[in-house]
């Protein structure tokens, strides 16, 4: 089969138990899916220095849920040497959770999809 | 002519129900009625700790506290020093937390691993072996369902599955539920509806859970500031509904005979 074109969107287990138990092949891109919260961060870093001890591959970070400048400045001072990319805190996730739908469809226009969808745009624009 | 029932009970649910801020909520609002409560910490992920309102988490049992077993004897590789009892182990190296609530965990993800791994396992035999009647017991077991019966949580009485009225924290309850039924010790297993805002929420976690709803905390947005600033609910927002709802919880808990009546 010729899997040209196509890609592997992988939803791992909460912490860093599956980055540790990742074999060598690697991956393209690491996401890192942080809250502006101390528990969040510290996984996030350890998660982090895994990726760059491991070398898995290119590591970037998600602050979701900022609701403020001071929120996505916790996270960015956090990761100084990656790029943070902020997700809005947005009812309209909260929603669609609440209704088991996906906020992609529900909720297509919301702040957050927005900036997901502009994340996704640029992650697979070629030459990234 | 009723002896002081001791609560054991341990806290399970999908990631990021609440299970740590309601768990660190009940443990010291029942250290507050006088009577010594031990929180159990097993997740390796940050959690517990800051609920409870201590301000680091990372306290693998020390070395000193854990020797390696000998070739010819059965049992994991470490055990406990000898001499040293589960109980003296608690006195000893179990942090305190604010309104004495002791905090028993074996380390987190940025212990080293080789340190992580004897605590791990000389924690499991602590817990094992702790004495029936010396603490009440409040667990934190990590999300999912993975941990909670597989020995984890043993300790436990009466499982309390902390459940959002959301359709994938609600079908989590319904697999924690059975799960923890088809166990071979009896145990009791209990709904905590959390995060709830509209009317029929806790109804709706009772119909799809099949769970007794014991507690329906409503959704605090001040939690989320406590989360942010790294401290306790309890201390944020004292007066909240939320905090309320646990503490009828540890209430209603206290008035029901804990011990299953054997059958
Ligand atoms: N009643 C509530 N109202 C509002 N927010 C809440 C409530 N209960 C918990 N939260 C928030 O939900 C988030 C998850 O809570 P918590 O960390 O206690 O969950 P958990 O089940 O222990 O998660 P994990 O599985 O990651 O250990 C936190 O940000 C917490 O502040
Ligand atoms: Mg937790």
């Amino acid at each position: 089969m010729d899997f040209s074109g196509q890609m592997v969107v992988a939803d791992l287990e909460a912490g860093v138990g599956t980055l540790t138990r990742l074999g060598d092949a690697g991956v393209d891109l690491v996401l890192i899916v942080v809250e502006p919260t101390p528990k969040s961060v510290e996984v996030g870093c350890r998660a982090a220095a895994l990726v760059a001890d491991k070398q898995l591959g290119r590591a970037v970070v998600v602050a979701s849920r900022i609701r403020n400048d001071d929120d996505l400045a916790m996270v960015t001072k956090a990761f100084p040497d990656h790029q943070v990319v902020a997700i809005p805190d947005d009812p309209a996730i909260v929603a669609a959770d609440r209704n088991g739908v996906a906020p992609l469809d529900s909720a297509p226009d919301a702040p957050a999809i927005q900036a997901l969808v502009r994340l996704a745009d640029e992650l697979v624009a070629p030459g990234s | 002519m009723c002896e002081a029932s001791i609560m054991r009970v341990a806290f399970v649910g999908k990631g990021g129900a609440g299970k740590s801020a309601i768990a660190g909520t009940f443990a010291r609002l029942l250290a507050r009625r006088g009577q010594p409560v031990l929180a159990i910490d097993s997740d390796p992920l940050p959690g517990l700790a800051f609920s409870l309102g201590l301000d680091r988490d990372d306290a693998p049992l020390p070395d000193e506290a854990i020797e390696d077993r000998p070739e010819d004897e059965e049992g994991p590789r470490y055990r406990l020093r000898a001499g040293l009892s589960a109980a003296d182990a608690v006195d000893r190296y179990a942090a305190t937390a604010p309104d004495g609530v002791r905090f028993l965990q074996f380390g987190k993800i940025r212990t080293d691993p080789r340190t992580l791994f004897r605590s791990q396992i000389t924690f499991r035999q602590i817990i094992k072996e702790l004495p029936e009647d010396r603490w009440h017991l409040v667990g934190d077991l990590p999300g999912g369902t993975r941990q909670a019966f597989t020995g984890w949580g043993g300790y436990a009485e009466t499982y309390l599955v902390v459940v959002e009225p959301m359709a994938k924290s609600l079908l989590s309850a319904r697999r924690l539920a059975r799960l923890a039924l088809a166990g071979d010790r009896p145990v009791r297993v209990l709904a905590v509806a959390n995060k709830v805002s509209e009317p029929g929420d806790a109804e709706l976690v009772a119909r799809r859970s099949g769970l007794e709803v014991v507690a329906s905390v409503p959704l605090e947005p001040a939690f989320a500031d406590a989360e942010r600033s790294g401290r306790a609910p309890l201390d944020v927002v004292p007066d909240s509904g939320a905090i309320g709802a646990v503490s009828s919880l540890v209430e209603h808990l206290d008035r029901q005979p804990l011990r299953r009546a054997p059958s």
